[in-house]
């Protein structure tokens, strides 16, 4: 159907049904597909088996818990909130940006892409230290999302960008009010992007702990941190974690329909026209004073208060000769995790683009199944796994990488398969005929066409691992400690001062990828139409 | 249907290796004998202990921190395969759970000689290293110390609502659940967990409990003593608007806990790793302990930097690590009590 939309520029034939043509799947890809899916499968497999235990009486009695109906509670008004408010905040943001003549449009990008830098739980510590007002369900919201609107903000200017406005005009020129046109053109044109970002703000409030536990939210996932705590062996963990996968069930199939649609935001990418600018007039202060409220929140609290106590207090002397082996964990986990991570997640792509059959879908699907579960658990089950299976990978770095690969593939996939599916698949037949192999003609024709959507992924993903906590804390060979773990374990010790130079290092460390991505949200759209 | 060429397999291992590579960035492991230390304990006294010991006996530490019930947990898991050569644990439950499950040997008899007996496993495979007390901390501005009361009990009351901070998630408040019930009875423990949790406030961990009472949060919290002493180092002591009210006179709101650690039975450096734990109870170890944190000294003679109160003055409940043990039907209660 989205096929058949009568917009395809130039008359071209959609890319989905140019890679149709082609045969199937090499058995190279197949089996290079295969390493993302059994790694996808140990977190599933382990919570099952572990609920198992827990017996059928057992399961039952842990999900008519009244607690469990309080965890479902505040897990749902949570994620559904800052969802919600991201979307709303991010994309107002974007369309002034993008679609308005707001003076000084690349201040206010600049302002709404930085929060990006600011990990949720570097934020909450700023503000719970402010007092405790913003504890609780109501700050917690607050301060998520001030933190993830970026997310959407970034995707729904580029959106906005790339958006044809001759569609607006004609259905201007019809004698359709503003309003009217916004709603029947702009909106349904910005779903997939705005969808995509959603469901990314989504995945992450499901698993989120260390804000929450910070702020005295009782989420899901903060709850299967205390029963690990208190308890030796971990079967109603298991039962909430499985839980925790089926909430996130809906979130992977609202996924799988928005990007049936996604040809939408695809249309028009290769005009480079900007529509005449709406005017705000009279509204032009006030909405500029809404973008320094906004920075205000979001940028200026947590970063004041990460100045502050870098400042002040004795304990800023103490642990400092730490931070450098602090950065080198970080960046020596992080940079070869986004490699992986992004290897890994590039066959499924691949594969998915090419079959469409079951179970290339099912493993295309399968990440986003987990992506809502904590680190903890994806690094329990790699611990319960190789302590039985590979007793050689315990403790190294390489399970660590395991984790993070099967956390954040989704981050990798989306962004690899955006540029995937613009890829001509003659390209590399053409390749073919002129005698090259099959490898080398992926090699030196495809790979380099997916090079945008693999750098947009390589920088998502590392700014994910920056800060990724929990995996990385029970993972990592002992004695390795990141930015990320030495702020929270300084900030449980209330030592605020302690942690500040680790949290303001993160900052500007994550500060890299966030520069790297926005640049290429931002300008990839036009960069592409001149060529 | 499927024709592999040799290029493929080529590209393939291409990927393969990039992929290996990558991981191989970081080596396993330290090829130097290091002992492997798991570390439930807070951190500065540790990494205070850590550098002594390694400037006093060249043997280096490479330390896994974690919670200690967690680190326990994953011990058991680890079983025979454990890369751990010592276990220090916050709470002396999690030394007594892996004691339990065999994991531990026996310690030299100089280490265990050292502290009292009260405050050492009796098998003599953990020992204690610096005890601690359960406390009240009250915001000053807020509330009378007269007005406290006489029993940790009475804060489960309606007079209290909404005045008391706690924290399940504390190890040293699952003791003080232990405590209760074997002092006051499993019934009594239960009612006082319901009522704390009709009228009390959770809160993530003892130090922001305390934090709370010193932003004014809240008027008093359960807490371990040296939470207090922690803050106050960070604002200043003349500063502090909040202060430390011992119970006393057996009441098991004055509840002795200890911190200690034992040697793992799987350990390759197990000389060394009986040095380390003597370390922690020598003289020269125990003053780097206390130096860095608010914890009784266990060794007699040696005295804390800190202005606690004194050890013989604390009047506290009968009740010894070993009845304690491992603490386990503090869980159970807390689940019947809604509160986990």
């Amino acid at each position: 159907m989205s096929e058949f939309l009568g917009e395809v520029p130039g008359g071209v034939v959609p890319a989905r049904r140019r890679w149709r043509r082609v045969g199937r799947p090499s058995l190279l890809l197949i089996l290079a597909a295969l390493v993302p899916t059994v790694l996808i499968a140990l977190p599933v497999v382990y919570v099952l088996i572990r609920s198992w235990d827990a017996g059928w009486s057992g399961i039952v009695a842990e999900l008519l818990r009244p607690r469990t109906v309080l965890l479902f509670v505040n897990t749902t008004t949570l994620t559904v909130c800052v969802t919600l408010f991201s979307v709303l905040i991010g994309f107002a943001a974007a369309w002034c940006t993008e679609r308005c003549d707001l003076p000084m449009p690349a201040l206010w990008r600049v302002l709404c892409s930085l929060p990006l830098a600011m990990p949720a739980f570097v934020a909450s510590f700023a503000w719970k230290s402010l007092g405790p007002e913003f504890q609780g369900l109501p700050g917690a919201i607050l301060i998520l999302t001030m933190e993830s609107f970026p997310l959407v903000f970034l995707p729904a200017a580029a959106a906005l960008r790339s958006m044809d406005p001759g569609m607006e005009e004609v259905s201007r020129s019809l004698g359709h009010g503003p309003w009217q046109s916004f709603v029947a053109i702009v909106v349904p044109r910005m779903l997939p992007a705005l969808g995509g970002a959603a469901l990314l703000v989504t995945a992450h409030m499901l698993s989120e702990f260390g804000a929450l536990s910070l702020l005295r939210v009782q989420t899901f996932t903060t709850a299967i941190f205390q029963q690990y705590e208190l308890q030796f062996d971990n079967a109603s963990a298991a039962v909430l974690s499985a839980v925790l996968m089926l909430l996130c069930l809906p979130v992977a199939w609202a996924e799988m329909r928005l990007r049936k649609g996604a040809r939408f935001a695809k249309v028009g990418r290769n005009t480079a026209r900007r529509g005449s600018p709406v005017r705000l007039g009279r509204a032009k202060p006030l909405i500029m004073l809404v973008f320094v409220l906004l920075a205000i929140v979001s940028l200026g609290v947590p970063f004041g208060r990460l100045l502050y106590w870098l400042v002040k207090g004795v304990s800023a002397g103490r642990g400092l000769d730490a931070i450098v082996p602090a950065l080198w964990g970080s960046l020596s986990l992080a940079i070869p995790g986004t490699l992986v991570t992004t290897l890994v997640a590039l066959p499924l792509v691949l594969l998915a683009l090419k079959s469409r059959g079951p179970i290339a879908r099912l493993a295309d699907r399968l990440p986003y199944i987990v992506h809502g579960l904590p680190g903890l658990v994806v690094a329990l089950a790699l611990v319960y796994i190789a302590i039985r299976v590979l007793p050689a990978v315990y403790q190294t770095s390489t399970l660590v990488f395991a984790a993070y690969a099967i956390l954040f593939m989704p981050l990798a996939q989306s962004a690899i398969r955006a540029s995937a599916e613009l890829v001509p698949r003659e390209i590399e037949e053409v390749a073919r005929t002129l005698g090259r192999g099959p490898a080398a003609a992926f090699l030196s024709v495809t790979l380099p066409a997916l090079a945008p959507g693999l750098g947009a992924a390589l920088a998502l993903v590392a700014l994910e691992l920056m800060r990724e906590l929990t995996a990385t804390l029970i993972l990592a060979p002992t004695g390795v400690t990141t930015l990320a773990t030495e702020v929270w374990s300084h900030t449980n010790d209330s030592a605020y001062a302690a942690a500040a130079p680790f949290a303001a290092m993160l900052v500007l460390i994550s500060g890299v990828p966030v520069y790297f991505f926005t640049l290429r949200t931002l300008n990839g759209q036009r960069s592409r139409a001149v060529s | 249907m499927y024709d592999v060429t040799r290029r493929q397999l080529i590209a393939g291992a291409g990927l393969g290796g990039v992929a290996i590579l990558s991981g191989a960035v970081l080596p396993a492991r330290a090829d130097t004998v290091r002992l492997a230390l798991y570390n439930g304990q807070h951190r500065p006294p540790v990494e205070a202990l850590v550098a002594a010991f390694t400037q006093a006996t060249g043997i280096e530490v490479a330390t896994r921190n974690g919670n200690s019930a967690q680190l326990a947990s994953q011990l058991i898991e680890e079983g025979p395969n454990s890369p751990a050569d010592v276990f220090w644990s916050e709470e002396s439950p999690s030394l007594a759970a892996i004691a339990e499950k065999g994991l531990l040997v026996p310690l030299a008899a100089d280490t265990l000689a050292a502290v009292p007996e009260t405050y050492h496993a009796k098998d003599g495979t953990w020992t204690g290293a610096t005890a601690r007390c359960r406390v009240v901390v009250y915001n000053k501005s807020m509330i009378e110390p007269a007005s406290l009361p006489p029993s940790v009990l009475d804060f489960a009351a309606e007079a209290w609502a909404d005045k008391v901070a706690f924290a399940p998630n504390s190890g040293a408040f699952q003791q003080q659940i232990v405590a209760v019930s074997l002092l006051k009875g499993r019934d009594a423990a239960l009612a006082w967990l319901k009522g704390l949790k009709q009228y009390g406030r959770v809160y993530n961990s003892d130090s922001a409990a305390v934090e709370a009472v010193e932003s004014g949060e809240i008027e008093t919290a359960l807490s371990n003593n040296y939470y207090w002493h922690a803050l106050a180092r960070e604002i200043g002591a003349d500063d502090m608007q909040s202060a430390i009210h011992n119970i006393g006179h057996g009441d098991p709101g004055t509840l002795i806990t200890v911190s200690g650690a034992g040697v793992l039975k799987t350990s390759k450096n197990a000389d060394a790793a009986q040095k380390f734990v003597a370390f922690m109870v020598s003289a020269e170890g125990q003053a780097a302990i206390v130096g860095a944190i608010a914890e009784y000294p266990l060794r007699p003679g040696v005295v804390s930097p800190f202005p606690l109160t004194p050890f013989d003055q604390l009047d506290p409940a009968p009740v010894t690590p070993a009845q304690l043990g491992t603490a386990e039907d503090a869980l159970a209660l807390l689940r019947e009590a809604d509160l986990a």
